[in-house]
Parts: structure tokens; C-alpha cells; sequence
């Protein structure tokens, strides 16, 4: 499918989504929540097209499978950017940003993101990042820039990148001593707790805090390489290289 | 932060001419030890003021605030020494008292103390005591442990980039005491000042200037308010009124709405960045660094292949220390002074009464005093001996590590373990440790696990030298039970207690240093005098209080009613009943007539078993009971102390029907 872009279908369709994800399908409900961006007529054009079915005297409405692998790319493009932002690149206007980018990316290059972060499962917000192609084909890919702490080989060190965590108490304690994005971390034992070394002193965390944390693979050449053979994959080599000296510059 | 441009160009001294007219010299300075947990400030109080405080090598020893007073140049001060504090910022209950104190009182100077080893930590920090404007002084503490890591503070640099006196110590071996006795003379408030960015500068100035007027430390609150602290609002409310906040309210829902992104993330970054640049530039790290013996020993001590036997190694010598020193001490004692007395007074050929009050069978000097003195002490000597060596060395968070995952399977948290294991030293202190647990459910179960079979020092030295007498499989058979009921009530709680919230679990592992005997005899000594002032009365009242229930026959009255519980049920001989009503009073004396029972013979093999088992478990003392109120509220207190009487009477008679059956009568 290509991407032919229509911001006005786009923005009914991720509607449609969040409705997904709380499970509601009343057309009022769409209406309500699109407020003044509601179209009947992108609502007829989505009919036609198949992305969308309505319901008995069309009080519900409901993504087809067509629409939902739509919605699906939508949303996870828009997520992912917002993951990247907010972790990696320091932060800004989350939602204008994110939104600008997921009408103009490609599918490759969004996998192409999403393997870079590691795959991540949660957007900042803490909602869910849909899978994509990537995630199932090899979880762990080469090509990750940043990995799972979890996949960390003992005695090495590397970079935190970002901490996934929603619990305002254990972001706090973390913080307290300094384990943070961009404090160099190493992993000295993972079993019975791990323990990690963090700007002097030792540590111990439970499986469930370490599995939050997410970490740079620290090594320069492979960065490199792995930048030249996802260039060569990608379609967008061009913007994909843009993006990586846009990495290393903020890094 | 808001230092005036005028202030700030002259950081002002608070001793010396000038300042504040005469009252300088009269009023006592308030002087508050600050840092964050296991940096030394106990250590450093002790050194200051010349008391006594149990210090040790872990992080949460120090629970309450301790006050002492000095005398420095003629200047009196109070030192005030306060538990661990991350940061202002409070997110549990655990660090609230010593932020509260802080507003509160206003110090007039704060002490930080810094592990110089870990000082990134600290200097976040530090970044938010110079933000409240009080004069400072730094300790940067343990210098011979951050030398030995490679690590080399310039704390002259420190000093000039901070604006404040920085001194260095290793307060553990008494070094620097007079140099911060000379610094707190030189406080200064810090020339420095932290860039927030001008939005978050410009609401915290809107937000001080709508505090009411009377408020101390406003610039700083406004910036706690910004940062959404959650308990601040609440207390000031309860402060100040609700109304005099409301302007304040509304200009934080502005602020909040017209500020994008996360405030508390985007001030803790700055403090970070600040941080960092502090560091960078008065911090040199050597590359090759020989970790040394310690480090190695650290890292195997947690980890099941080494850390097993070691604990198993451990646990050994704790037996076989307990059991032949204090056995050989007890034998030193009854010979120089026992029997030597106990010669005498029978020489006087007192009348009976006499005699018995004083050498009976419950006399004052049999039961009260020798008990205490020639049975207790010894034991409770060499095992606080021990426990205090355990702690200083650091190991128990390093235990912590190694079972963390047997004890979870069980039903323990691994947040728990710390207090469960400081119940083997005290089961008060070992409660009131557990403010640091901030999931309730975990809290209680640590609570009622403490309380339930975990035999404190007192119990647990005598507990072996009884058992050690009995034999070695007795021992074991009792730390079984005692181990299974720690699981099953583990257990059972986990099952019924619900508990919404996700547990997790982060804890700071410290340094493992090789206890210093220095250290660790005069804790020892310290436990002692407090034990001899605290129990020894009691005994001598309890063994009084026994010989006339005695004498006047209620006792033998008491003990025919009893029957049908302690003899059918419990299998054990009417005279223990002497043994319960002493436990009343304090435990050690029960335990302490157990094992002249034993001695005496009249107690067999699974008598002694049940005997030891059922002071242990039966119910936890009334310092103990005092700490769960406090901790849990009081009605808590009352269930569990309920339910652990209950369940231990129960939980014996099983026992006594188990062992007849596999062990035969």
C-alpha cells in the first residue's frame, strides 16, 4: 500500500484507533472527540475505500482490517517519534512534531527507527507502540543502537538512553543516584539481582526496574557500520544518514 | 535561586562581628547534619559532640533525630544528627521528618555530608540545600576509600566553586573533627546560583512572591511547589490555612498550563548538568584502578557459587562463638563471683526467708542478678560482638543481594530482608527500620515477620547456648521451625493481603570494610550499658515480684489452673510457668531459667525444643509491640501481638505432637 498522503482521512482513522484501544465504537463519540476537525464526507470517502465499516442506522462505526494496518503504521509512527524525541533527542513539542512526522515517513524508515530505539513497547505517555514488521522478524537486531539493560553482557558498560517507567517513586529513587539517560552504567552481576556500578557506587535492582531501562551500545565502530548497512537498506538513505549525524550531534 | 543581587555579592559569616548585634555568643546555633544514607553523619555526631550513637555500614541505621549540645570558641551549638535524605523533593514518608525539621527549625547551619566516593549523588543534593540560602559547610567524607577507587576531590577547588567551607574526613578513624569544629564557625550561605532558565526562574519569582509572608524559605517551597512535591501542599495547607493558599494554587494550574514539558524532570536536569560540571571540574579519576582483596570478596559474597558457603562459614563460627566464649566466660564469672558469694551468704546462716529471697530458687540474686550478669551477659557480650562486626562490614545488604530470590519465592520481600535481618540484633530497631519500605503491603508483612519468629540477639545468644547443650540437632530442629514459620506466615500474608501496588526494589549496596575493632568494641559496649540499665532492674523486680507469688502460694495455684495448656497440651512440666511469667517482664530472664533448667535436668530433649521455640515465638516484646504502634497504628499493634500469642501457643502443641511422633518421648 502506498502512502498517499491525506492528513484529514489520517486523523479519522487514528481516532478510530484510540477508540479501539478503549473500546468504543460510537460514531457521537468520533464526533465528539474530533470536535471541529469532523468530516462526514472523509467519513463516506473512508467507506469507500474500505477502511472503515459502519454499523445499524450507522450509530457505530469500526475499522475494517484494511484500515486497521492503516491506523496501525499511523500510530506507531507517530508513537515512535515521540519515543525518540522525548528520550533520545532531549525533548520539545512532542505532539506537533510527532504529528508532522508520521503523515511524511516511510515505512522503512520508521522500522528503521524502531530498530535503532530497540523496539520499544510504550510511546512516553505509556501507551502501547504497535509491532511492527521488525520487531517480529528479530527482536534483536545488529542494527540496535540502543538495547534492553537485560541484554547487557556482564562486566561491560554503557550508556543509559532512556528509562521507561511510569512509576513516579521509583523514577524518583532512580534519579537520587544518578541513574539517568546519559550516565554510563556496568553491569556486574545478573543473578540472583543484578547489580549495577553507577558514578561510584553499587547497586542492586529487581528484574522489573532493570527491564525499564534501556541502554546505548557503546561501541563507535559498530555504530558506524551499522549506519552504513542500514543507508544501503533503506530507501531513504538520505534521510536516514540525517538522522544519525542528527543522533551523534545531540549525543 | 534567590540570592539578591546585594546579598549575594558577600556571603556573610555567621560568626564573628557584626552579625545579627549581640545576641551572637548567647543564642545556641542550631547545626543540622544533612547527607545522604551511609555517608557518616552518625559517625561524625559522635565525633562532634562526644556521645554515642550506633553507628554502622549500612544504608537507614540512624532513624530518629538525635540532639546534642557543644560548645565551640564559646559559641554553644546544637548538633543535630538526621536519618538519610535524598533530596528535598520527597516522594516517601521514610525522608519526610528530616525535611520537616529543616523548614520547621530553620538551622542556622547545615553540616552535608558527602562519601566523598560517591559525591555525584551527593551534590544533587547539595544543589537543593544552597537553594535554601542557610549557611553551609561540606564534609567530604571516607577520603581513604575514595583514594583507594582512584578517585581525587580538589577540595580547595571545591570550595572556591561552591562558596562554602569543604572539609575533608574519615570520621571513622576521628580524622578532621577539629577542622569542621572550625568550619561551622565559618558557615557561609553559597555565592552560587543555579540556572532553571528564565520561565521556570520567572514562576518560581511569581510563585514567592504570592506565598504568605510569614513563610520561611519561600523561595525554595515555590520551587518544591513547581516540582509538584506531594506532600508539601497538604502541610502547608494544614499550616497556613487553606486560604491563604489559594492564589498560590490558582498561579500553579497557570503555570503549569502555560510551561510545557515536565517541570520537576526539567529542574532535576539542570541540577543534574550542574552536577555534573562541579564534578568535572574538581573530580580527577584514575584510569587503572587495583580494586583490591575487598572488592573481590564483596562481589563473591553475593553471588550463590562463593556466597553460600560463605554465609554457611559465617553462620558456623556465629555458633560455635556464641556457644564456647560466652560458655567459657560464664564459667570465668560463676567462678570469681557466683559461688564465691553464694559461699557467703550461706555462711551468714540466714533465717530461711532470707535465705530463699536472696539464693532461693527465685531469689533476688539467683534469678535476678547471676541471671543477669553470669547467664545473659556473656552471651549477649560476644553476640553483639558479632552482629556488630556484620554490620560495619556491610555484609547484610550484600546478603540482601544473594537471597533476594529465595526469600520473594517464599512470600518475603526483597525489600524486606535488610529489617528482617536487623531483627536478629533488635526486633524494635529492626521495626521502626522498616519506614523505608514505601509499598504498604511489604511493610506489614516485614512488620509482622520481625514480630512473629525471629528471636532477637538476647533470645537467639542464650536460645543457642541452650540448645548447644542440649545437642546440635536440637538447634537445628528449632531454627527449622522457626524458619517454616517465617514461610508459612510469609506465605500467608501474601495470599491474603492485597496489594495493589507494584513492588520494586532498588537498594544501594555499600562498600564491604573490614570491621574496626576499635568501632565495633565500643558498640558493642554501648549495647551493653543500655542493656545492663534497661533489663537488670527488670529482672531483679521480676524475681521479687515471682518469689512472693510464690511465698504466698498463688504461683502453685496459677501453675494447677495452667495445667491442662502447659502440660497437656504443651508436654512440658508445670514449673515452666515460672519461665512464661518471666517473659512477661523481659525474655532474656525467662530464657535465662530455661537453661538453668536444662543445666538442672529437668528438662527433657523435646521440652527443651518446645521450651526455647515458645519464647521465642510467643509474644514480641513491649518495646516491640511500641514500635509496631507507631509504625502500623495501634490497632495493628494489638491484632498482631493477638495473633502472634494465638498462632504460637497453637503452632507448639502441633510441634510437641510432631516431634513425639518422630523423635520419640
Amino acid at each position: 500500500m502506498g502512502m498517499i498522503r491525506n492528513d484529514e482521512q489520517d486523523e479519522h482513522i487514528e481516532q478510530l484507533w484510540y477508540m479501539k484501544e478503549q473500546k468504543v465504537a460510537s460514531l457521537d463519540y468520533l464526533k465528539k472527540a474530533l470536535k471541529r476537525s469532523f468530516n462526514p464526507k472523509i467519513v463516506d470517502e473512508l467507506c469507500a475505500c474500505g477502511l472503515v465499516v459502519l454499523g445499524a442506522e450507522a450509530s457505530t462505526i469500526k475499522l475494517t482490517a484494511e484500515g486497521e494496518a492503516r491506523a496501525r503504521q499511523l500510530i506507531r509512527a507517530h508513537r515512535l517519534a515521540e519515543r525518540l524525541i522525548a528520550d533520545v533527542l532531549g525533548g520539545g513539542d512532542l505532539e506537533r512534531i510527532a504529528c508532522e512526522f508520521e503523515h511524511t515517513v516511510s515505512l522503512e524508515l520508521v522500522n528503521g527507527i524502531c530498530t535503532l530505539l530497540g523496539h520499544p513497547k510504550e510511546c512516553p505517555h505509556g501507551m502501547p507502540i504497535p509491532e511492527g514488521e521488525c520487531c517480529k522478524l528479530a527482536n534483536k537486531s545488529e542494527l540496535s543502537f540502543i538495547i534492553p539493560l537485560l541484554d547487557l553482557k556482564l562486566g561491560e558498560s554503557a550508556r543509559i538512553a532512556y528509562i521507561n517507567c511510569r512509576n513516579d517513586q521509583q523514577i524518583h529513587k532512580l534519579e537520587g543516584l544518578c541513574i539517568r539517560p546519559g550516565v554510563v552504567i556496568k553491569l556486574h552481576q545478573n543473578y540472583p539481582t543484578y547489580v549495577i556500578e553507577c558514578e561510584g557506587s553499587s547497586i542492586a535492582l529487581d528484574k522489573g526496574v532493570v527491564s525499564n531501562i534501556s541502554v546505548w551500545k557503546n561501541l563507535q565502530g559498530a555504530e558506524e557500520a551499522a549506519v552504513a548497512k542500514a543507508a544501503d537498506k533503506a530507501e531513504n538513505a538520505g534521510a536516514l544518514k540525517k538522522f544519525f549525524d542528527f543522533l551523534s550531534k545531540k549525543r | 535561586m534567590a540570592i539578591s543581587p546585594a546579598e549575594s555579592q558577600q556571603s556573610r559569616p555567621i560568626e564573628g562581628p557584626g552579625i545579627a548585634g549581640a545576641s551572637s555568643g548567647t543564642k545556641v546555633k542550631k547545626v543540622a547534619l544533612i547527607g545522604l544514607p551511609n555517608t557518616g553523619k552518625t559517625q561524625i555526631f559522635n565525633n562532634l559532640t562526644g556521645e554515642y550513637s550506633i553507628v554502622a555500614n549500612y544504608p537507614g541505621t540512624t532513624i530518629e533525630m538525635r540532639r546534642s549540645p557543644i560548645t565551640i570558641k564559646g559559641q554553644r551549638y546544637e548538633i543535630i544528627d538526621t536519618p538519610g535524605l535524598h533530596c528535598l523533593y520527597i516522594h516517601s514518608e521514610e525522608e519526610i521528618a528530616v525535611r520537616d525539621m529543616i523548614l520547621s527549625e530553620a538551622p542556622d547551619v547545615i553540616v552535608q555530608c558527602i562519601d566523598a566516593s560517591q559525591h555525584k549523588q551527593s551534590l544533587l543534593l547539595t544543589a537543593e540545600l544552597l537553594e535554601l540560602e542557610t549557611p553551609m559547610v561540606l564534609v567530604l567524607n571516607a577520603m581513604d576509600e575514595m583514594a583507594r577507587k582512584g578517585i581525587w576531590v580538589d577540595s580547595a577547588d571545591l570550595e572556591k566553586t561552591l562558596g562554602i567551607p569543604v572539609v575533608e574526613s574519615v570520621a571513622l578513624r576521628g580524622l578532621g573533627k577539629e577542622e569542621l569544629k572550625a568550619a561551622i564557625g565559618k558557615a557561609k550561605r553559597s555565592t552560587l546560583d543555579i540556572k532553571y532558565g528564565f520561565k521556570i526562574e520567572n514562576s518560581i519569582n511569581e510563585l514567592t512572591s504570592a506565598l504568605p509572608f510569614d513563610m520561611e524559605f519561600k523561595h525554595k517551597i515555590a520551587t518544591l511547589l513547581l516540582q509538584s512535591d506531594p506532600f508539601l501542599e497538604k502541610s502547608l495547607e494544614r499550616k497556613f490555612g487553606r486560604e491563604r493558599l489559594v492564589q498560590v494554587r490558582m498561579l500553579l494550574t497557570n503555570i503549569r498550563h502555560q510551561v510545557q514539558g515536565n517541570l520537576r524532570q526539567i529542574i532535576n536536569d539542570r541540577r543534574s548538568q550542574w552536577a555534573d560540571g562541579v564534578s568535572d571540574a574538581v573530580v580527577k579519576k584514575q584510569k587503572a584502578v587495583y580494586k583490591g582483596i575487598s572488592h573481590h570478596i564483596t562481589q563473591a559474597s553475593r553471588q550463590p557459587l562463593f556466597g553460600i558457603p560463605i554465609f554457611l562459614f559465617l553462620m558456623a563460627f556465629v555458633y560455635l562463638a556464641v556457644v564456647y566464649v560466652s560458655g567459657a566466660l560464664d564459667k570465668l564469672i560463676n567462678f570469681i563471683a557466683v559461688e564465691p558469694v553464694t559461699r557467703l551468704i550461706t555462711s551468714f546462716s540466714l533465717p530461711l526467708f532470707w535465705n530463699d529471697l536472696l539464693i532461693g530458687n527465685h531469689g533476688i540474686l539467683t534469678l535476678g542478678f547471676f541471671n543477669a550478669i553470669c547467664t545473659v551477659l556473656p552471651i549477649l557480650s560476644v553476640f553483639f560482638f558479632i552482629f556488630g562486626c556484620f554490620e560495619d562490614s556491610g555484609y547484610i545488604t550484600n546478603f540482601t543481594v544473594l537471597t533476594k530470590n529465595v526469600f520473594e519465592k517464599i512470600g518475603i520481600p526483597g525489600n524486606a530482608i535488610t529489617s528482617l535481618v536487623l531483627g536478629f540484633g533488635c526486633k524494635t530497631m529492626a521495626t521502626l527500620s522498616t519506614r523505608g519500605l514505601t509499598i504498604r503491603k511489604e511493610k506489614y508483612i516485614a512488620v509482622f515477620l520481625i514480630a512473629f519468629a525471629i528471636p532477637c540477639s538476647a533470645q537467639l545468644g542464650i536460645s543457642m547456648a541452650i540448645l548447644a547443650r542440649v545437642g546440635l540437632s536440637a538447634f537445628l530442629i528449632v531454627f527449622a521451625v522457626l524458619v517454616l514459620c517465617e514461610v508459612g506466615a510469609g506465605l500467608l500474608l501474601n495470599t491474603i493481603i492485597k496489594g495493589k501496588e507494584e513492588s520494586w526494589f532498588i537498594q544501594v549496596i555499600p562498600p564491604l570494610r573490614f570491621p574496626s575493632l576499635r568501632a565495633v568494641s565500643r558498640k558493642t559496649y554501648h549495647r551493653i550499658v543500655d542493656f545492663l540499665k534497661e533489663a537488670l532492674p527488670i529482672f531483679l523486680l521480676s524475681a521479687v515480684g515471682l518469689f512472693f507469688f510464690e511465698k504466698t502460694g498463688l504461683l502453685a495455684m496459677t501453675k494447677r489452673a495452667m495445667t491442662p495448656m502447659i502440660v497437656n497440651w504443651m508436654g512440658l512440666p508445670q514449673d515452666i510457668l515460672d519461665v512464661f511469667l518471666l517473659a512477661l517482664a523481659r525474655r532474656e530472664a525467662a530464657a535465662g531459667l530455661i537453661l538453668k533448667m536444662v543445666d538442672s535436668g529437668s528438662l527433657t530433649y523435646i521440652q527443651s525444643i518446645i521450651a526455647v521455640v515458645v519464647t521465642t515465638i510467643s509474644f514480641p516484646c513491649v518495646a516491640n509491640v511500641i514500635a509496631i504502634g507507631r509504625e502500623m497504628g495501634w490497632k495493628t499493634a494489638v491484632m498482631m501481638t493477638t495473633l502472634i500469642f494465638v498462632s504460637s501457643f497453637l503452632l507448639v502443641g502441633v510441634l510437641r505432637w510432631v516431634l513425639v511422633l518422630f523423635v520419640g518421648s
